[in-house]
């Protein structure tokens, strides 16, 4: 038998094709072709829970004598879709020379409404207003797709009630909370005629007749009745639906998990060449230098020759401990 | 610090943590040493955040585990498909040890020739390759569907 490991006899080895089949302001359908599937999760993933955009995080309430308290109203201003254009130029809060927040890492907005009238006013997403330096006239502006051109009511209020507050928007990514989240949906979707058994449909009698065929369907080859499984068969497909929730155009979605999967291997790779610099790795390092019976655990064997540092403890000082995983209701935003 | 008056001293006596009158001021001078040791920790801490990815101990050249903090099957799973289509890498595996901590343990083993960092550093700048490629694609799909659209229109 003739096997040889380098031989690229898959689908792979012609490079990934994009095609696109749908694309307007509000969503971008594509299908990615000859990639694998971790790969293909990977930007699902990081377009889903790790583009940084802006949204209210802080809420300083002066005056509310509305029905809702306070802490409710701050919520809802939080799940306000902010326009994030130029985002990247936003620094992190917490990576900001400044006190607690400044121009160059928030937007501030206002939001003054008193029911004068006899009837009830809605106040919405509209009447909230940037004040303050901004790095462009976008970045922050609550995002107004309807078309009485009002946004997303926040509360409404009876004859004489007041609300008044100031809000501060910063940045973050939806992995520390969903309201950072850029798109409002991903489609992801492979294999529509579950040629490749990833999928056990339920059924009543025949599961092809009950299941209603995907849409992407007619885009691959039936099966054929009768045809043996493919054991060998990877999935090869896959098909996005980006729908965005009007902080970032959709391409920019899909632009920008790219880019954040860059900065992710940018970031590593620097450190892991950064220690051969050094002499780190070259250098007295683990096993055989720290093989001794006081070796501490996650103490001294890092890569880089500046791990005298290291503690087992607050590796993931940055985060918190719920906030840092996405594997669960991944897509439980809506 | 010997000249202390009395009845400083006397008032610390009350203090539970002093179980020595005879040297307080002994103590004292030690409870600042080690206030200064707990600054220094500190800032340490501050420091480490910016390593993201450490050698576990017991690897070897040819084998050898990292921990990558704060990341997660976003990474990990690419990263171990990337590595395992390197000819020259024998095993790699990837593992979440446990899902509130965020940290993602790779394993690579290489044969002769090669050695497990580099393996690494090779997986990571091929996905960076596979990234530019897909943005690329991406960007010349999109320029094109707008092209075909404005010509229909």
């Amino acid at each position: 038998m003739d096997y040889d490991p380098m031989a690229m006899d898959d689908a792979e080895s012609l490079g990934p094709v994009v095609k696109i089949s749908q694309a307007d302001s509000v969503r971008v359908k594509f299908e990615l072709q000859n990639a694998d599937i971790s790969f293909a999760n990977s930007l699902r993933r990081v377009m889903l829970a790790e583009i940084p955009t802006i949204a209210i995080d802080l809420v300083e309430i002066e005056s509310n004598s509305s029905v809702l308290a306070d802490e409710f109203i701050a919520h809802r201003l939080g799940l306000i879709p902010l326009n994030a254009e130029g985002v990247e130029n936003l620094l992190y809060s917490r990576d900001c020379d400044c006190e607690e927040y400044c121009e160059h890492c928030s937007v501030r907005l206002t939001l003054h409404a008193k029911c004068t009238g006899y009837e009830n006013m809605s106040v919405s997403a509209r009447d909230l207003v940037p004040v303050g330096d901004r790095m462009n006239q976008n970045l922050g502006t609550p995002v107004i797709t309807d078309k009485d051109g009002t946004g997303p009511l926040i509360l409404k209020l009876r004859p004489d009630q007041e609300i008044k507050l100031e809000c501060i928007a910063k940045k973050g990514i939806a992995k520390e909370h969903a309201k950072w989240a850029p798109s409002a949906a991903i489609g992801f979707e492979y294999d529509p005629h579950n040629k490749l058994r990833h999928l056990d449909l339920w059924y009543e009698t025949d599961a092809k007749t009950e299941w209603p065929p995907s849409e992407y369907a007619k885009w691959e080859e039936p099966p054929v009745e009768g045809e043996p499984f493919d054991f060998d068969a990877v999935p090869n497909h896959f098909y996005y639906n980006v729908e965005t929730a009007g902080n970032l155009p959709p391409d920019g979605i899909v632009a920008e998990g790219i880019k954040v999967i860059q900065q992710k291997l940018a970031g590593l790779i620097h450190e892991l060449t950064e220690g051969e610099g050094e002499g780190g790795y070259d250098g007295p390092r683990s096993p055989e230098y720290h093989s001794g019976p006081d070796t501490n655990y996650g103490y001294s064997t890092s890569y880089g020759g500046n791990g005298g540092n290291q503690s087992a403890w607050g590796g993931g000082g940055g985060t918190t401990p719920f906030g840092g995983q996405t594997s669960y209701g991944g897509g439980g935003w809506s | 610090m010997a000249a202390r008056p009395e009845s400083e001293d006397i008032a610390m006596d009350d203090a539970p943590t002093s179980h020595q009158p005879e040297v307080k001021d002994d103590t004292m001078v030690d409870d600042e040493g080690e206030d200064v040791d707990e600054n220094e920790d500190d800032e340490e801490e501050e420091e480490e955040e910016t390593q993201r990815v450490k050698l576990l101990p017991g690897s070897t050249e040819t084998a050898a585990s990292f921990e990558f903090a704060n990341e997660g099957h976003t990474l990990g799973n690419a990263l171990r498909y990337v590595i395992m289509r390197n000819p020259d890498v024998e095993f790699c595996a990837y593992a979440i040890p446990h899902p509130s901590e965020a940290k993602m343990n790779v394993r690579i083993q290489t044969f002769e020739g090669t050695t497990a960092i580099e393996a690494l550093e090779k997986g990571l700048r091929d996905i960076q390759e596979l990234c530019d490629v897909v943005t690329d694609k991406f960007v010349a799909a999109a320029a094109d569907f707008a092209q075909k659209k404005a010509v229909t229109a």
